[in-house]
């Protein structure tokens, strides 16, 4: 890939960081429902640990692992919908006739708008787990946290542009995206670490690139390491050939056999 | 040698599988959702023409031609099932991205503008999607900008403009890599008289000013008529008609409109093949099937009743013409 082709790519993740920052009513949406989930889930497992019920951990680093988990999930941008709207709309049609690698360019505007979502959503992570527990974790834990949780992003970001995709032959991806969900919350470990799980639900995650999305890097935060960082690397690049591979392979299937609603 | 035609069409085809329910009855809808009955159909038949660098050709055919689908092929988004194509002897389908640089599309109905940006955004996006030196770029939206009117337009977030100053914005990013072929497709749908006149002018402008080939499909006629010297009429994906508008005219307008404005209160012209569409004091208007009877015995048989003071004579609405070659065509049966 030569510096033309990292500029235009680049400049797609410029425009996208614009609107972005645009839409900034989009943005303070969703730290207000990350702020609100916050403060329910803080008080669930403070009555969950009154009630001597069993929980791995104490209900301060839940909280903050939860945030974990969310400010990962909350910070990929959903661009299945944005593809799913340009196919249905045939808008489309001109990303497919320009110079570039549309999956590329898709994805590179991603990037654009999680580097804007995701620092904005950290500090509310921060700021909203220190009010509701008034505690923090060591800052070796945080400060390792945040690239491993970036990374995570961008690989959800990857998977929601292969569910995109879908839409070629769908129209509609939103099931593809329940399931894909619903999978993400139980394997992925979304609310609490996949450790307090049973143990075929574990056996069964480390088959999917779920655990290392969520509670892998959020598990820092709990000073109990899922995997440790190197392992937790090298699955992330793993995972992310595996899915740029899929994305491709996918991408390929659909302009081959493309159809361009509205004629 | 002559140069290679800018578009060049060899049997062309296209199809695509659709689903066809098989009625509306419980036991159908429930057979349809587990086996859904599919079958083809063929939107590009066999279609064959060629264009010239710098020509301007109407692509006309009614809804679901194939217009649309040709324009894409074209363009490499969609792959064909047979034939050649060749675009500035590029082939779309294996060379999209070379070709891309040299072509320009205009589609009426979608955006690639940025939404919720200024149009300022999009064509600096697309300055690096194509590769185009900072300064000429510059240069190239300031002349674009000039041309097509666009001032203060180029900052205004694009959801604030109307839809004919975001049409004009879409064209001016469709031009802005300086392309030698410019797909259109429906540019002027949903734009008002003079928003369409704007558009019609610059498009040809454009066209004579930077020697652009342009191949249109519109669905009025007045687009084909300001813009364009040659028409392909396709139907079912065939080739009806390929040559010049005024012959298109010529070959299809059995009939013309006289008006004449007289001495005499009233006229009383019952000749064969004249239609009476219109009577007023001292104003008679005339379809003439002329055929049946030549326009000058009209005339004459007009003059033996009055003086006549005034005669408009004018052709029937291109759209009369289309709909008879379609209706031409559909009597032939399968056109070919």
């Amino acid at each position: 890939m030569t510096a033309s082709h990292v500029g235009k790519y680049a400049a797609f993740s410029r425009i996208a960081a614009t609107q972005a920052r645009s839409e900034r009513h989009e943005l303070y949406g969703r730290m207000a429902f990350f702020a609100v989930i916050l403060g329910v889930f803080s008080s669930l497992w403070r009555a969950v640990a009154e009630a001597g019920m069993p929980i791995a951990t104490d209900p301060k680093s839940l909280v903050w692992y939860l945030a974990a988990t969310e400010w990962i999930l909350l910070s990929a941008p959903p661009i299945h919908i944005q593809i799913q709207e340009a196919v249905r709309r045939g808008d489309v049609v001109y990303r497919l006739g320009h110079p570039v690698s549309y999956v590329v360019a898709e994805f590179a505007g991603a990037l654009g708008l999680l580097a804007v979502r995701a620092p904005f959503l950290g500090l509310t992570a921060f700021l909203c787990a220190f009010a509701f527990t008034r505690w923090t974790p060591p800052l070796a834990a945080l400060l390792i946290v945040v690239p491993f949780g970036f990374a995570a992003s961008a690989l959800i970001t990857a998977l929601y542009l292969g569910i995109g995709l879908l839409a070629f032959w769908l129209q509609d991806v939103a099931p593809v995206y329940w399931v894909w969900q619903k999978l993400l919350f139980v394997l992925g470990g979304l609310m609490l670490p996949l450790e307090c799980y049973p143990a075929f639900i574990q056996r069964a995650a480390a088959f999917t690139p779920f655990p290392s999305l969520l509670t892998a890097p959020a598990s820092f935060v709990l000073g109990t390491h899922f995997m440790t960082p190197g392992a937790l690397a090298g699955r992330l690049v793993i995972w992310s050939i595996a899915i740029a591979l899929g994305v491709t392979w996918i991408f390929g299937r659909a302009v081959s056999t493309v159809t361009i609603n509205g004629g | 040698m002559p140069p290679a035609p800018a578009v060049e069409l060899n049997q062309l085809s296209k199809s695509f599988r659709v689903r066809r329910a098989r009625g509306t009855g419980v036991g159908a809808r429930v057979r349809d959702l587990f086996r859904p009955e599919q079958h083809t159909v063929s939107a590009v038949d066999k279609l064959s023409f060629s264009i010239a660098r710098g020509e301007r050709v109407a692509f006309i055919g009614p809804n679901g031609a194939g217009k649309s689908t040709t324009l894409k092929m074209l363009a490499g988004i969609l792959q064909p099932d047979g034939g050649e194509v060749r675009v500035l002897n590029l082939v779309p389908s294996r060379q999209r991205r070379q070709l891309a640089f040299q072509i320009g599309t205009v589609f009426g109905q979608r955006s690639q503008l940025w939404y919720q940006l200024p149009p300022r955004d999009t064509f600096e996006l697309l300055g690096r999607v194509y590769e185009i030196d900072p300064r000429t770029h510059r240069r190239r939206i300031e002349t674009l900008s000039s041309v097509f009117g666009l001032g203060t337009l180029v900052t205004t977030p694009v959801r604030h403009l109307s839809l004919g100053e975001r049409m004009r914005c879409e064209i001016v990013a469709s031009l802005i890599h300086s392309p030698r072929m410019l797909f259109l497709d429906e540019p002027t749908i949903g734009l008002d008289v003079s928003a369409k006149a704007m558009i019609r002018e610059l498009l040809w402008t454009e066209s004579e000013r930077e020697h652009v080939t342009l191949l249109l499909t519109s669905h009025d006629t007045g687009d084909m008529e300001r813009v364009c010297t040659r028409a392909i009429v396709i139907n079912h994906g065939r080739l009806l008609w390929d040559g010049s508008i005024a012959a298109l005219r010529r070959s299809f307008l059995k009939t013309k409109r006289v008006t004449l404005w007289s001495e005499a209160e009233r006229l009383e012209l019952s000749l064969p093949g004249v239609r009476v569409l219109s009577s007023g004091t001292y104003r008679t208007e005339l379809e003439i099937a002329l055929e049946i009877t030549p326009l000058g015995q009209v005339v004459d048989a007009a003059l033996r009743q009055a003086a006549i003071r005034d005669m408009a004579i004018e052709d029937a609405p291109l759209e009369e013409v289309i709909r008879a070659l379609y209706a031409a065509a559909d009597d032939r049966g399968a056109p070919s």
